[in-house]
This record gives C-alpha cells, structure tokens and sequence, in this order.
C-alpha cells in the first residue's frame, strides 16, 4: 500500500459514510444528526471557498459572507418574484455570487495580506448593512421566507425537498460535485498558477503569468463557491436572511478552513464538521463554548499549522513511505512520487 | 531583428526615488550575440536598471527598445511574453512545488494555458519539455523534490530553467554567481556561456574574475549613469574605473 491508495482508501470510506448517513443515523436513533450533517456539508462549500483564496493563492478572505448570502437572497428572491425551479434558483443563486465576486474583486485582488482581508470585510459589511436597511426587500434580519420548488419532476414523481432523506441526497450531490469540479481545477494547469502565485507571486509574473488576471479568477470562483453554499442554506432553511451577511459568518468560515487545513482540498470539510459537531454537543451545557473554539483553533495554528487534513496526509507519508522505500524520515513531506 | 544587431537598446532611461537618482539618463545599445556585463559598486543602480527593463518598477522617461519595440512601463507578465527574462539577485523559485511543478508552471505560463478542468499531468508535450529544461540545468535526480528542500546552487539552478522556459531571446542574469561555492560558480558559469551561444545574455555580477573571464562587454555603472564600456582589457586598465570602483587591481 502507497500513500495515493491510502488517500483512495480513506475517501471511499468517507463517500461511503456520508451516503449511508440518512438509514445509518435513524437506525441508530439519531435522526436529528441527519440535518446537522447536511448542514456541515453546506457549510464545508462555504469554508472551501475561503480555502480556495487562503490554501492555494494565499489571499485571506474575511468578507466571504457577502457571496453567501447573495446566493441565498439570489435563490430565495427568484423563487418569490418569478417563481423559478430549483436549479434555475440555484443557478441564479450563483451566478448573483459570482457577479458581486467579480466587482469585489476587481478592486480587492489589486491588495494583498492585510489590506486584502480588510477591503474583503470592507464591502461585506457595506452590503451587510444595506441588506439590514434594505427591509422592503431582503426583510432585513427577519429575512424572506419562501417556498423551495420541487428539485425534479419525473412525470407524476416530485422530488421534495420536505423529504429529509431526499433533502439530504440533493445537498451530499451538489457539495460532492462542488468538491469534485474544485479537485479538478486545483490539478489543471489553472490551479498551478495559482499555487505559483501562493508561493511567489513576482517570480508568477515573472515566467509570464498575469497575477492579477488569475487572482480575479479565483476570487470569482470562490464567490461562486460561496454562492451555491449560501444557494443550498436557503433551500435548507427555506428562508434568506441578512443576518448571514454578517463578518462574523466569513470569521466562522476562515476558522473552519484554517482547522480543518487550507491548502487540501477537503481541510474545509473536516474542519467544518468537527467544530460544528463539537459545537452541537457542548454548546447546549455551556454558553461560552466559543471560548474553547478559540483554544482549539490557537493549539491547530501553533501545532499543526496545516490543520486535520495536513496532518492526516503527514501521517501518511511517514507510514508508508518510511515502510516503502527506507526513505528519509526526517523529511517524508519533501519527497512527492514523480511523474503524476 | 537580425542575429547581428542589438539586444537591448535603452536611451535617457531614468529613475528616480525621492531625492535620489536610482538610474540617471542611461543611453547605450547592448549588441546582440555577446555576453554583456554590468559591473558596479553597491548601490549603483545595476538592478534598479533590470527592474526597469523588466517592467517591475516605472521608469520616470525614456525608453527601453527590444525587438524594434518600445517596451517601457509595459507589465512585467507582457515583457516575459515579449522575450525577456531574468533571476533575481536572491534567487526567486516556487519554494512550496515541486521541481517538476516549478518548471511545468513555468512552461504552462509560456505556452499560455491556462485551462480549468484538464490534470497538468495530461499535457504530454509540457511534460516532455519540463523534463528537458529540468535535465538541461542537471536536476534530473531533484525532480520530485520541493524547491524549498534544494541547496543553494540547485536553486539557482531551478531558476534558470524557469527563465529558459520562456525560450527568452533575451536572459537577464543578476548576480548569478553569487553566494556560491567554487565548484557551484564553475558549473553555472558554464552553463551560463552554454546559454549565451544562442540567447542574449546581460549579466550583473560582483565577481570580477567570472567578469572578466566569461564577458564580451563589460558596463561599468556608479551613481545610476554609465561610467566606461569596452572590453575586460578595456575595462581593467580604465583610470576612472579603478578610481570609483575596483582599487587596486591585484585585489581579490
């Protein structure tokens, strides 16, 4: 066994898990942790976004909340004035993310470091707070309810999203195509100039690479990213609300990243779901659990800088590649198997 | 243009900042098919002047003539495009990549793909042309190493081939030597004279001896303006030369 099979191995156990989660939970007489891993897979969307900016381009985002929740009032707005299908919604939901992404970035992917992440919250607060104000049509921190069209309509067969089971398939196929599309782009000739521009952005324009250009790039696809998770929190909680907007919804999401490893493409999963999960369980007896997210976040950021994910793959390599090959173990990660 | 013409034309080019004349009012024709060098003491504005050619800071006027072109002010990606590259003086790689992934992306930037949705490792010409740059700078054995893990001189190395993935018609080269060892110095001057028989190569350097050995023309720059040109021999026995710059030439 080889790390790549390893890495098969494990994400075929965890396809699998996820797939089984709606009879395997209920068997289990936890149907409640049904909804709350749909919304861990939502949420994963969101965090992936900002993993997009921060793991492979280096640009740190805290402004991802606005694209959120322009796929949320894109879904919502659309079904209420036009009455709209499902993927019409969700389509529109994205592509309003998608636009307001590229405004955004337009003039934030000019910056970099601090100055990016302050003009990222910047215009998310601008927005945060028009969209407040704004009642007559976002309905402000109450927000706008709606009713989610059927997802498919086979001849006489509705596919409802009142069905959680069916709910729960619909979210685990859009997320897992998300992640899919992004695992592609990560690995084509696009997503290596954007690790190029990660590690060295002068050196990136210097063998040619319009590092502006492609940082406009990203940050649109990240918006859009962020749009079809805040497409599918809509349909979820058949409502859209300005309070989404909020900074400290994009803080939620960098944190996720961050935990859960950005620069691996399913850090922002595992981060997600393992805060999430441990906020479900404590936050009940204690009020100020965010207290220990915090602490748990400081000792990842000071003890393992690249989150779960990366330290899963450090593991890996040091199983199997001292195993395998006598290598060096002093320095498994440095050797990565050639050619691919 | 023609082989025999010129490499780089810059006139009245200048740059200042604040108070200070970086590069003062530098006019001169580099001609093509020989190994020029630019030559000065610390402060000079030798890479104030790359930086300029290579559009990573604004000139203030004049212009720089590549290929018949006024390239001045253009963006430092158009200029790679246009046929000029170049090494930093602190050598500039993708520290976090592979080798294999710095030289892909490299050829991948010239080749101008971008596409979003196909594996880099389903390009077979990309692949194949990498791993000729990667065993032209003999790096064959650090392929799958990340850059970040080379020594020193290999780094230099990498960064080179990253500059010839352009195919530049034109190489700038700052202070390529520096900082190596003697067997380092030995294997990149070569290659570096390899390199000057079919491209245009401009170099900074601090090492008078890799000067004078390896260069065809020799730019001496002080206080941002062209103090002498001419050849080694030229160069060595110029009285203002040694004055400004060099002292006593049994030194070093």
């Amino acid at each position: 066994m080889t790390v790549s099979h390893a890495r098969v191995l494990g994400l075929t156990v965890l396809v699998l898990a996820l797939i089984a989660v709606p009879y395997a939970l209920p068997a289990l007489g936890a149907n409640f942790w049904v909804n709350i891993i749909a919304e861990i897979l939502i949420w994963s969307l969101l965090a992936a976004s900002v993993n997009l900016l921060l793991g492979y381009l280096g640009l740190l985002s805290f402004g991802q909340s606005l694209y959120f929740g322009f796929g949320m009032y894109g879904v919502a707005l659309s079904i209420n004035a036009w009455d709209v299908g499902f993927w019409s919604a969700l389509a529109i939901g994205m592509a309003a993310a998608s636009v307001m992404a590229l405004i955004a970035g337009v003039l934030a992917v000019r910056l970099t470091w601090h100055y990016f992440a302050i003009i990222t919250v910047v215009f998310s607060l601008i927005f945060y707070f028009a969209a407040m104000s704004m009642k007559w049509l976002t309905g402000g921190d109450d927000g706008v309810s709606f009713t989610p069209p059927p997802v498919m309509n086979l001849g006489g067969y509705k596919l409802l999203l009142t069905d959680p089971t069916a709910q729960y398939y619909v979210i685990l196929g859009i997320v897992a195509g998300c992640f899919a599309l992004m695992a592609l782009i990560v690995n084509s000739p696009l997503g290596l100039s954007f690790k190029a521009i990660r590690e060295n952005d002068r050196r990136a324009a210097l063998i040619g690479i319009n590092v502006y250009r492609t940082r406009l790039i990203a940050f649109v696809l990240a918006g859009a990213l962020a749009g079809v998770s805040g497409a599918l929190f809509a349909f979820f909680g058949r409502y859209a609300s300005a309070s989404y907007m909020f900074y400290h919804v994009s803080g939620e999401a960098v944190v996720w990243a961050i935990v859960g490893g950005a620069s691996s493409l399913l850090g922002p999963l595992f981060g997600a779901g393992a805060l999430i999960i441990f906020r479900e369980l404590v936050s009940n007896a204690w009020e100020h659990y965010l207290i220990a997210v915090g602490v748990i976040t400081i000792l990842v950021v000071m003890f393992a800088p690249r989150g779960i994910a990366g330290s899963w793959n450090d593991l890996l390599h040091k199983a199997f590649m001292r195993r395998s090959q006598g290598a060096d173990p002093n320095k498994p990660a440095a050797v990565i198997e050639e050619p691919r | 243009m023609t082989a025999s013409g010129t490499a780089l034309s810059l006139s009245g080019l200048t740059k200042r900042f604040g108070g200070l004349v970086a590069v003062d009012d530098v006019t001169i024709d580099l001609e093509s098919r020989k190994l020029n060098a630019i030559i000065g003491p610390n402060g000079a504005g030798k890479t104030t002047l790359f930086n300029l050619i290579t559009g990573e800071i604004a000139a203030d006027s004049g212009r720089v003539t590549f290929q018949g072109r006024d390239i001045v002010n253009r963006k430092p990606h158009e200029i790679v495009r246009s046929g000029i590259s170049r090494t930093l003086q602190i050598k500039s790689v993708f520290g976090g990549l592979t080798v294999g992934d710095n030289v892909r992306a490299a050829v991948l930037a010239h080749e101008r793909i971008m596409t979003p949705f196909r594996p880099v490792s389903s390009y077979r010409a990309v692949a194949a042309r990498s791993n000729d740059l990667i065993e032209e700078v003999g790096l064959s054995d650090h392929r799958g190493a990340l850059a970040s893990s080379l020594s020193y001189g290999d780094v230099a190395l990498l960064e080179m081939a990253l500059a010839l993935a352009a195919q530049p018609k034109l190489l700038l080269l700052d202070e390529p030597v520096c900082g190596m060892g003697p067997q380092e110095t030995e294997r990149t001057v070569a290659m570096i004279t390899g390199i000057s028989r079919h491209t245009d190569v401009i170099l900074i350097e601090h090492d008078m001896e890799v000067v004078f050995d390896i260069a065809d023309f020799i730019m001496v720059m002080a206080q941002g303006g062209i103090l002498a040109t001419g050849t080694a021999a030229e160069i060595a026995s110029d009285a203002k030369v040694q004055e400004a710059y060099l002292g006593s030439p049994e030194d070093d």
